[in-house]
């Protein structure tokens, strides 16, 4: 027993080795920095670079100073974007994948098709979107004017639209994925169970709500806790959409960071952001899991 | 003694030669020109280089979004010896401590440059980098449509006001200027040579306070907004780059916009045909001001002996009067740093005489480590005002409001909180 148990810590010694080098100590140095005044001046002989305690946390919190108030702005955009683009992506990916899990002709050429999204490169796909987008010679404007939806081109990459603009292509964008995995989800329910419940006379609301959604409940959680945290991440499409300076109504807490350890150099008060971007993200994870164990249990 | 003399100079150049040949150095540039010609004329001069010296030049190109990975050599001494600095960086690097000091006079001496490029080099009154090429923005306007719609190229910011309305009611709206909007990384130099032409400045004489919220600032952002305001220039240009701005007026769909010299070899490239000749930079109350940019060649001092007197070497090699005016004129159409290789024929022309001149008084913005951090405080907010015109909410409170934060902001950069 001892000697498997020491086999399966050999066996498992060169990924701790590897996460200990690429995951533990860039973290450990992230965290550590975000208590230094590490800037421009003192990046070349970072050891001496003075410490800060935590002003660099309570920049990140202080509502008049101007780091506080773009990180508090940028949690806002952060939770806003992933509320729609999370929920909204979700529906239309449900609604393919049911569509999809009917026998039709050519539906796994149709499988195939729908991940094109998916599998576009970010700054290909989100400048394609940027094109679509532009207001004087874009095609959505285009269409809006030809429909008559609105009488004179709207602006989507700057001012209060560019949050709408960034969750429709990020919509367009995440949904497949989403999709693809509840498809799985849905081929693992046997059939037998919607005839079972047919004959006991389940309309199909019910036959939905009582099976289909039940059997995706493992699948929609880690699809939800995916979203969630890629949500936190994004930064790809606001960048490509928007340029470097992505402007009030968008910018997202890694616009945010990146800004101020590549502009600013102010790798201190980037790490902190950073630091603390990480410990929200972990503390909603666990939370989520808590609760969807405990429901899970009831 | 005159025999002695030449002995002595072959010896202290064999020696410098022995010293540096044989070594090799990495040279990184962004892409001056388009990148197969660039990567055939660095190899080429390259290969000559090394004839004439033993010293092998690697090249590679970088991105303008690279400047980390610069960072990054300086800190690990893993990268170029030699590299390309955008003017406004090299202060910012040079901070660092990680650029090797020059001596200009072993690059030909001060005067051999253009003032406002050579300070952009300095930091706390010490060299560390070489001007290499300079560029600056004149007005380009388009010959055909000005005739049509019976203007002269406009003198003072208010006439260029009355000849784009003039444009307007011929050509229809937004067709009389391309300006850059919230897309452009380089929309405060726009902004910039409109403030200093209504007496305003970025900084105090001393660098310690900001003072660019002054109502000449205010006056200069309300300006720039106006010209999409008053539909001279379409409303889309609040979302433009430069590049799309540039592209709005090279097809030939605006009469004007302010531009640089390498967008000649686009004129040329993409519609040679159209018909546009260029003039300086419109007066403001206190005269024409331009903007002085460009690129100097730094060195990284985290290097052996051997390497940084080969990477001198490069440098040297690379701002002669005859490479840099070959360098500019035949690939990239900036404008030589080095004033005596404008001595080519070539920058006779009638364009390129106004870019020199402009380029005379152009001004550069000040050589401080902050002024990368605090470019990009009064870019945001310059941003900022942009949206607020898109969003309906601008008014000439919150553009003195946005530059008051900016302010504020760079302030406290300057202070070192």
């Amino acid at each position: 027993m001892k000697n498997v148990r020491l086999l399966g810590y050999i066996f498992i010694l060169p990924a701790v080795i590897a996460m200990i080098l690429v995951h533990i100590i860039p973290m450990a140095w992230g965290i550590l920095i975000s208590f230094k005044d590490l800037t421009i001046r003192t990046i070349r002989n970072w050891q001496e670079a003075p410490w800060c305690g935590i002003d660099n946390y309570i920049k990140a919190f202080n509502p008049v100073s101007t780091v506080g108030q773009r990180f508090m702005r940028s949690l806002r955009n952060i939770v806003f974007y992933g509320f729609f683009t999370i929920s909204i992506g979700f529906f239309i990916a449900l609604g393919v994948a049911l569509l999809l899990n009917k026998p039709f002709i050519g539906r796994t050429f149709v499988r195939g098709v729908i991940l094109i999204p998916y599998i576009t490169p970010d700054s290909v796909a989100y400048n394609f979107w940027r094109f679509i987008f532009q207001s004087r010679i874009g095609i959505l404007n285009e269409m809006l004017l030809r429909i008559g939806i609105i009488q004179e081109p709207i602006m989507w990459l700057v001012g209060r639209n560019t949050i709408w603009a960034v969750i429709i292509a990020s919509i367009w964008k995440g949904w497949p994925l989403t999709s693809l995995m509840l498809l799985a989800g849905l081929q693992t329910i046997p059939v037998e169970l919607y005839e079972a419940a047919r004959i006991d006379g389940a309309n199909a609301w019910q036959c939905f709500r009582y099976i289909t959604l039940s059997y995706l409940k493992p699948v929609i959680k880690t699809i939800m806790i995916m979203n969630i945290l890629w949500n936190f991440h994004a930064y790809n499409q606001f960048v490509v959409l928007f340029g470097e300076n992505v402007g009030i109504h968008a910018e997202v807490p890694n616009t945010l960071i990146m800004r101020e350890a590549f502009d600013n150099y102010n790798y201190g008060q980037e790490s902190a952001l950073s630091v603390i971007l990480m410990l929200l993200m972990l503390t909603i994870t666990v939370v989520y899991l808590y609760v969807f164990r405990q429901r899970a249990e009831e | 003694m005159k025999k002695r003399l030449v002995l002595l100079t072959l010896i202290l150049t064999l020696a410098v030669f022995s010293i540096a040949s044989g070594t090799e150095i990495l040279f990184w540039s962004m892409g001056n020109a388009p990148s197969a010609l660039h990567y055939e004329w660095m190899e080429q001069k390259a290969a000559e280089f090394e004839a004439k010296t033993g010293i092998k030049v690697v090249y590679e190109e970088i991105g303008w979004a690279d400047g980390p990975r610069i960072m990054n050599a300086l800190i690990t001494g893993e990268g170029a010896h030699v590299f390309q600095l955008g003017t406004t960086w090299n202060p910012e690097y040079a901070a660092t401590d990680g650029l090797v000091e020059i001596d200009i006079d072993e690059f030909g001496g001060a005067d051999r440059f253009f003032a406002a490029n050579l300070e952009s080099t300095t930091l706390n009154g010490k060299y560390y980098g070489v001007p290499w090429f300079a560029e600056t923005r004149v007005l380009f306007y388009n010959t055909q449509m000005f005739e049509e719609a019976g203007v002269r190229p406009p003198q003072t910011y208010e006439q260029l006001l009355d000849v784009g309305k003039k444009i307007i009611e011929v050509h229809g709206e937004g067709r009389a200027i391309a300006t850059a909007g919230t897309g452009a990384w380089d929309l405060i130099h726009n902004w910039a040579i409109i403030l200093w032409a209504h007496g305003g400045d970025m900084l105090n004489k001393t660098n310690t306070e900001a003072v660019f919220n002054s109502a000449a600032g205010v006056r200069a952002m309300n300006y720039w907004v106006s010209l999409v305001d008053t539909g001279l220039a379409s409303k889309a240009c609040a979302e433009y780059n430069q590049p799309q701005a540039d592209a709005a007026f090279i097809s030939g769909e605006t009469a004007m916009a302010f531009m640089g010299p390498w967008n000649i070899a686009d004129i040329v490239h993409d519609n040679p045909g159209l018909p546009y000749s260029v003039v300086e930079p419109p007066a403001g109350p206190y005269g024409r001001a331009a903007f002085s940019g460009g690129s100097n060649l730094a060195i990284r001092n985290n290097a052996s002996k051997a390497e940084i007197k080969a990477a001198k070497e490069w440098v040297k090699f690379l701002v002669s009067d005859d490479v840099l005016a070959d360098y500019t004129k035949n690939l990239t159409n900036m404008i030589p740093a080095n004033k005596y290789a404008l001595d080519d024929p070539y920058y006779n022309t009638e364009i390129w005489q106004t870019f020199i001149k402009t380029l005379g008084y152009a001004t550069a913005y000040p050589p401080i480590p902050e002024w990368g951090k605090i470019e990009s405080i009064i870019q945001t907010n310059f941003g900022n005002v942009l949206t607020d015109y898109v969003d309906g909410t601008f008014s000439n409170v919150t553009s003195k409001g946005y530059l008051d934060a900016a302010a504020a902001e760079v302030n406290a950069v300057l202070q070192g909180n």
